[in-house]
């Protein structure tokens, strides 16, 4: 390999209570696009915080151009050609696109008009279709992680890392960010391509970095390696095969859930679930995609009781529980683990038997007269903590102090456990390494075989297509159509997430054989 | 093991705390002219010199547990009860109330317990409305519960100016109380009574509630995180008027133990520090009711010592906030400490361990 442009030597990195990287040394050359593949926790983001200066190193060594930097902050790396865009952008809401670009290399007078043609020259060179002029608070998630990215060309960066970058966008972006990575690529730049996901790292990268626990375990090119070898390297052992008996169609399965034609209207504002129909059966995984925020969580907090529907109805086996409140609806049997469970579903500051016992303070599960029998809890618990192998001392540690995955497995046995007859999981792998990934859906599976229903949202198609019995897809707090996963393909339900109704879509496709 | 390695390591710093406070405050001494060294071993000698002033130690603690676990209550749901002096005021007035209207007409244990619950539900009708308003309006509880001792104040005033007023209307005060209806003492020699027991068992109920029962656990989860309270089936704004209402309730049995056990009256201005130190002491407990026990105790000690202080030296009475307040500060930044070394202590041993 010719002069890397970039090379790590024995960087380690420790955190008040972790080794978050531990002699993790690479390179990188000219015109390679580098992906660094690892579970949530792998350190994959702190070693590139550390070459982009926002942590120091506890050890070891950067050369850039086999010249040995200090990078101490974000300004010394983008002197160097390094740039970074982050999971969460930094970007200036209330501020224009061109304003946003050019902070912090503009000294005295700007020449507002003279940039903001730089900046538009700019988008439309890698067809980026970004409006130089407009509030970036105003455009949608997937345009401005393009004004990150023009942010960086701006200032001539070579090396350009990206942190997670199609995590917000919907397929079709996705799409589109592949082709801008290769293009920079072949330009003679370089990009370091952060992720979890393999199917992401087989289609842009030319050479794979795999981390595990703060070490690097693997390296491999693109073309002699395989997904399977991946996930391998990645969480140290094999995947299990997830299998799916029977199908939902089977005669006579009971409707469990019915939500009939309802509306939930805030006042003084859109509706926030429109005309909502639907159906599910015992035995049925229900799956909703839809791009995040399009009412899927209004959905969940309408079916467990915490938002009440304008008008409309919910039965459960039959039963109207529309009047019910929260805690009516759990009494019921309905679990909910909500997509932010450190917001919605645990107390990060109570014990894991504490945690267990959220939800079941009207229950008397566990108390009698309202006196709670704490051992009964703690033995509860510490059931759990070995049924779903969660990694925990006892029942009498802070939910807080464990990782998410183990935290999230814990919030997922409680909700499995008090839904008797349905459980609710909003993106229940969000965030989650593979391993912890195949841990939930296992569960969400084996709920589905004792017979009770369960209603899936995610962002991650794949998911549901192994998944879920049906599939609706929700857009702006509608269904867009409820669908046999067969009939669906990702480009299809990658427009219906985007608004695009069957029809239309149907439309388009007689208008170009028309041509 | 490392439960027991927190409570000593609690004991030490705070013990720390206290001493470093006090030789901070003792250092102000020269300046008017008073020999620090002296006036240290006076206070302390005259602290455990006799019964009758050890006893006074307890008799100064009984209202301050009340008030501080008052405030710890409503710490617990994330919400300040900055009110307990007015509470403390409202139970005054209906433990007296009640004690002058039946006092000698009835077996002085009943008038007691009747004196009794009438200044827990007083206490506990303001708590519930400051509540009230925190749920219904979002009113900050804060402001609402910090004006309401004004307002209260000046009600219990013009009670005591009119109806409450003694038989001579001389002083605002009222008539001295049925000995049949005083606390009794239970330890010969000094003026403790049954006060003090009133208040442990309190902060005993307090620590049962908040800690072993579902009621007690909705209040804190709420405290903890009201969106997770909400998921869960809670009702965040009944959560906070209960908590409120509770808070009140201990706040206004603090103005029976004072009015029946001590005072025997209720006269203008009484104990008006009462619920500005119990703020002090919850924190200084990190709000554990049990832990408030203790910080009122170390209260109680300072306040005995400051008076001993005051009389027989030439130091002025404020030397009692000045410690007070040295010590707290002291107690707050060790908090801070303790947290340092404990994180120190953390990387020492996953260090050790590779």
């Amino acid at each position: 390999m010719e002069q890397p442009v970039v090379e790590l030597r024995g960087i380690s990195k420790r955190f008040a209570k972790v080794l978050a990287n531990d002699n993790v040394s690479m390179k990188i050359g000219k015109g390679e696009v580098v992906a660094l593949l690892g579970e949530n926790g792998a350190g994959k983001s702190t070693i590139m915080k550390i070459l982009y200066g926002l942590y120091h190193e506890t050890s070891g060594e950067i050369y850039v151009d086999g010249v040995r930097r200090r990078i101490n902050s974000p300004k010394d790396a983008m002197d160097l050609g390094i740039s970074m865009i982050q999971q969460h952008f930094s970007l200036v809401e209330a501020h224009t696109v061109t304003e946003n670009i050019i902070l912090g290399t503009v000294k005295g007078k700007i020449d507002f008009k003279k940039e903001e043609e730089a900046v538009q020259k700019l988008s439309d060179e890698y067809d980026f279709g970004v409006p130089a002029g407009a509030r970036v608070g105003d455009l949608p998630v997937g345009i401005q992680q393009k004004v990150e990215i023009l942010k960086a060309l701006h200032r001539q960066t070579r090396i350009l890392i990206m942190d997670e970058p199609t995590a917000v966008l919907m397929p079709q972006e996705i799409g589109t960010l592949m082709s801008f990575v290769r293009k920079f690529a072949e330009a003679g730049n370089s990009v370091i391509f952060i992720t979890h996901k393999m199917k992401e790292v087989m289609e842009v990268a030319d050479r794979i970095i795999i981390m595990r626990n703060g070490r690097i375990t693997g390296e491999v090119r693109k073309d002699e390696t395989d997904t399977k070898e991946l996930a391998r390297l990645m969480i140290g052992h094999d995947l299990e095969i997830l299998s799916k008996e029977g199908t939902a169609e089977d005669a006579g399965r009971k409707k469990r859930l019915e939500v009939r034609h309802v509306t939930v209207q805030p006042k003084d504002a859109p509706a926030v679930l429109t005309d909502i129909n639907f159906e599910i059966y015992e035995g049925e995984v229900f799956g909703i995609a839809g791009v995040s925020g399009n009412g899927q969580q209004e959905l969940c907090e309408m079916i467990y009781g915490d938002l009440r529907p304008t008008s409309g109805e919910i039965l459960l086996d039959g039963e109207d529980i529309t009047p019910l409140g929260v805690a009516g609806r759990i009494e019921k049997g309905i679990g909910y683990c909500a997509s932010d469970r450190y917001r919605y579903g645990m107390v990060a500051n109570m014990s894991l038997a504490e945690n267990m016992m959220l939800k079941a303070s009207y229950l008397k599960k566990w108390d009698r007269h309202g006196v709670i029998s704490w051992r009964e809890v703690d033995r509860y618990t510490q059931k759990i903590i070995e049924d779903y192998q969660v990694k925990a001392p006892d029942a009498s540690v802070p939910a807080g102090s464990l990782s998410g995955g183990n935290q999230q497995k814990v919030v997922v046995a409680r909700e499995a456990d008090m839904g008797s007859r349905l459980v609710i999981f909003d993106q229940p792998t969000r965030g989650l390494d593979l391993g912890a990934i195949n841990n939930v859906q296992k569960v969400i599976l084996r709920e589905r075989s004792e017979g009770k229903s369960v209603l899936l949202i995610s962002t991650e198609l794949s998911e549901l297509f192994e998944l879920a019995d049906r599939i609706a897809v929700m857009y702006q707090g509608r269904f867009m159509g409820i669908f046999d996963p067969q009939d669906l393909t990702t480009e299809k339900i990658g427009l219906l997430m985007a608004g695009v109704s069957m029809e239309e879509m149907t439309l388009r496709k007689e208008e170009r054989t028309d041509e | 093991m490392s439960n027991r390695r927190t409570f000593t390591d609690l004991l030490l710093w705070t013990v720390l705390a206290f001493v470093l406070g006090l030789v901070v405050c003792f250092s102000f001494l020269p300046l008017m002219g008073i020999n620090p060294f002296t006036a240290a071993a006076t206070m302390f000698g005259g602290v455990f010199a006799d019964v009758y002033t050890m006893g006074n130690i307890l008799v100064k603690m009984t209202p301050l547990i009340l008030t501080g676990l008052a405030f710890a209550f409503t710490f617990k749901a994330n919400l300040y009860n900055i009110g307990a002096q007015g509470q403390f005021y409202v139970g005054c007035t209906c433990a007296v109330s009640v004690s002058l209207a039946l006092g000698g007409r009835m077996p002085g244990w009943i008038v007691m317990i009747l004196a009794m619950l009438a200044s827990v539900a007083g206490g506990a009708v303001i708590g519930f409305l400051i509540g009230y308003l925190k749920a219904k309006f979002n009113a900050n509880e804060f402001l609402v519960s910090m004006m309401s001792t004004y307002v209260i104040t000046y009600i219990m005033q013009l009670l005591l100016r009119t109806v409450l007023q003694e038989s001579k209307h001389e002083y605002i005060k009222t008539n001295k109380l049925d000995k049949s209806v005083w606390l009794p003492k239970i330890l010969p020699g000094t003026s403790v009574t049954l006060g003090i027991v009133i208040s442990l068992a309190a902060a005993v109920i307090v620590w049962f509630i908040l800690y072993k029962t579902t009621l007690g656990f909705r209040i804190r989860v709420t405290g903890q995180n009201m969106d997770a309270a909400r998921l869960s089936g809670i009702n965040p704004k009944k959560e906070f008027m209960t908590a409120f209402a509770i808070s009140g309730a201990i706040a206004g049995l603090a103005g029976f133990v004072e009015v029946n056990g001590l005072q025997h009256m209720l006269l203008t201005g009484l104990d008006s520090d009462v619920g500005s130190y119990g703020i002090g002491i919850a924190i200084m407990a990190s709000a554990h009711p049990i832990g408030v026990i203790f910080s009122s105790l170390l209260f109680g000690i300072l306040q005995v010592g400051g008076t001993v202080l005051s009389h027989s030296t030439d130091a002025p009475a404020s030397i009692i906030d000045l410690m007070l307040g040295f010590v707290m500060l002291f107690v707050l930044i060790s908090f801070y400490f303790r947290r340092k070394v404990e994180l120190a202590r953390m990387k020492k041993k996953t260090a050790g361990e590779e």
